[in-house]
């Protein structure tokens, strides 16, 4: 039978039951919705379900293919009624097998938590009054999922889920106002419908990302893909305020998009719960109309300027150190400098400190995001005419900005793969731990790379005792060993990848580094 | 701001220089004017990251001139605004 299907007849459990049977199954479980007289205090005569089919068996069959992988049962399957349906009918159907009970219960309860979560089904209550009325079942509830089961959500990395892609038309309470926007002339309603028909790629859900997100949402942007592996720390919120306590340990794309539909339903929102990486930034970008750098590391914005040179496509930049930042606009044009035309030598992580090492305030990304923002807006109306390419310096202390005209490198290859450091094909540069004793056995030497301040503020314990700081290897009072198998370890994993991909090309063969960090251990 | 300076080198001229990032972090001043003998920029930021102790090679950086890019060869007049930019990455 297949993982997720629709009925538009009466269900058949007894049926669905047999095909789960299997010889290595000690146990089976179901759940079973049924269609109840009452909802929010009104009371029901019957209801119509009704489903965008081809989207919704996609995710379903995504959901009881991650039941599978999650908890290792033996065959799951679920379906679903449309159509309409009296009180005390069968709505949903969800059954497991699995050689244990445990796992049979908790994959079930998985299946239908993500089922009603995730899958475009609306249901039309009629009630005793006469009256009726569409209910986006629990995807408006989106915002107050509770996601108990949700923190290790096993989201296949390039896949976009899209929260808000399928509101029905009826269930929209309200409409988006934009008239405070449509009212500036350049704007206009034709205005407005450009930038409905407009789709940006975000890549950084954190201080600059996250004006970025809020305000292309709220402005009407039709399609937002959100590009972010990390999951929110408790330092991010000074300067991410679109997340909070509760939300410590959570994926930030999958947060970001949550909060971002319930500012805007009518936008769509991709979540891709990945880092942007050579493997997958050209499949992403290709995707969107412009793209929004907004990391935090020098790797991803080489990797975005190369992806976004080769697609054609306009992309700005921005960057924040302390109390001040920069911008950068990147368009596909014969006379437009791009970032390494800027940066011939592409800098390396940590030689010109990051937030982490640097600190910063949280209204300096803030400003830097808003005119990323800005910028984005500016290109998608085309209120950008005649403008030259710049990079703009902002100081947040002295309130300065400066434009600082910048030109095309005629020596500059653009895109040019070499200048970036290529990962080895044959051996991954990063390698996953779920604890520091299972890296400790692993045979390879670690070494902590972070800087003596960081580690004396947060001591990796007795196990990593060869510390060589980035700062003294980037300086060069240190040199790194020549031979030996190491694991590079640091706070998050960024720094050391970067040192790791330095020392593979300098010939190192057994240099890894530790994804995600120490961070990694802690979540 | 006469001829002779700006292919010069002869005199001391009067620059106003503007930094970011580290080097501000570094100089401890985002601005200072200085009387300096150097012709060009590229020697203009060996004079100072002498004395600011910037340890990060000029090869990494980008200057500006009058509020334009320009490279390290440019000969420099009095009057001239000099930024020097490190790249940043913070987010």
């Amino acid at each position: 039978m297949q993982a997720f299907s629709f009925s538009s007849g009466p269900l058949e459990p007894g049926r669905y039951r047999e095909a789960l049977g299997d010889p290595s199954a000690g146990g089976y479980a179901s759940f079973e919705g049924w269609v109840r007289d009452h909802n929010e205090g009104r009371t029901v005569q019957r209801l119509e379900y009704e489903a965008f089919e081809a989207l919704a068996i996609k995710e379903g069959e995504r959901i009881v293919a991650e039941a599978v992988a999650r908890f290792g049962v033996t065959r799951a399957a679920c379906v679903h009624r449309v159509g309409s349906l009296a009180i005390g009918d069968l709505a949903v159907w969800v059954g497991v097998s699995s050689a244990h009970r445990g796992e049979a219960f908790a994959a079930c309860r998985y299946i239908i938590d993500e089922v009603k979560h995730r899958v475009p089904i609306w249901k039309k209550e009629h009630y005793t009054d006469g009256d009726s009325g569409w209910v986006n079942c629990e995807r408006c509830a989106a915002a107050a999922h509770d996601h108990d089961h949700g923190h290790g959500h096993d989201h296949d990395p390039g896949h976009a889920h899209a929260a808000g892609l399928a509101e029905h038309p009826e269930a929209r309470a309200a409409r988006q106002d934009y008239s405070r926007q449509v009212a500036l002339p350049e704007v206009g309603a034709a205005g407005q419908a450009k930038l409905a028909a407009a789709s940006v790629l975000v890549v950084g859900a954190g201080g600059l990302g996250v004006p970025v997100l809020q305000y292309l949402t709220a402005a009407g942007v039709g399609r937002i893909g959100i590009v972010d592996g990390d999951v929110i720390e408790a330092s991010n919120l000074h300067r991410q305020p679109l997340y909070g306590i509760a939300d410590l340990g959570r994926p930030k794309a999958v947060v970001a998009a949550e909060r971002l539909h319930a500012l805007n339903r009518e936008v769509r929102l991709e979540v891709h719960e990945a880092r942007a990486t050579a493997g997958n930034i050209d499949g992403l970008v290709k995707n969107y109309d412009l793209v929004v750098e907004c990391t935090d590391n020098f790797r991803a914005k080489f990797l975005v300027n190369d992806a976004v040179v080769r697609a054609l496509k306009p992309a700005v930049f921005a960057s924040v150190h302390q109390y001040e930042g920069q911008v950068q606009v990147y368009r596909p044009l014969p006379h437009w400098p791009c970032l390494r035309c800027l940066w011939p030598e592409a800098p390396r992580d940590g030689l010109v400190g990051n937030c982490a090492e640097a600190g910063v305030l949280g209204p300096v990304p803030a400003t830097l995001g808003a005119m990323q923002a800005m910028q984005v807006l500016k290109r998608l109306l085309g209120l950008d005419a005649g403008e030259a390419p710049a990079l703009v310096t902002v100081d947040l202390l002295t309130l300065e900005t400066r434009r600082l005209v910048a030109r095309r490198n005629p020596d500059c290859d653009h895109d040019n793969p070499a200048a970036t450091v290529a990962p080895s094909a044959a051996e991954p540069l990063e390698l996953e731990f779920a604890t520091l004793a299972e890296a400790l056995e692993s045979g390879l030497e670690l070494v902590d790379i972070r800087e003596t301040w960081e580690r004396m503020h947060d001591p990796p314990g007795l196990q990593i005792t060869t510390h060589l700081p980035l700062s003294a290897l980037v300086n060069g009072y240190l040199e790194f060993p020549t031979e030996g198998r190491y694991l590079l370890v640091c706070a998050h994993g960024v720094r050391s990848l970067s040192v790791t991909e330095q020392l593979r090309a300098q010939g190192l063969t057994e240099v890894y580094s530790l994804r995600g960090g120490l961070a990694a251990f802690r979540s | 701001m006469s001829a002779s300076h700006r292919h010069g080198g002869q005199g001391m001229n009067r620059i106003e220089i503007q930094y970011f990032a580290v080097l501000r972090e570094r100089a401890g001043v985002s601005r200072e004017t200085v009387e300096t003998a150097a012709a060009t920029a590229a020697e203009l930021y060996d004079e100072l990251a002498g004395r600011h102790d910037f340890g990060l090679p000029r090869a990494m950086l980008r200057v500006a001139v009058n509020d334009e890019f320009t490279d390290w060869s440019r000969s420099l007049a009095a009057g001239d605004r000099v930024v020097f930019i490190p790249p940043v990455a913070g987010g």
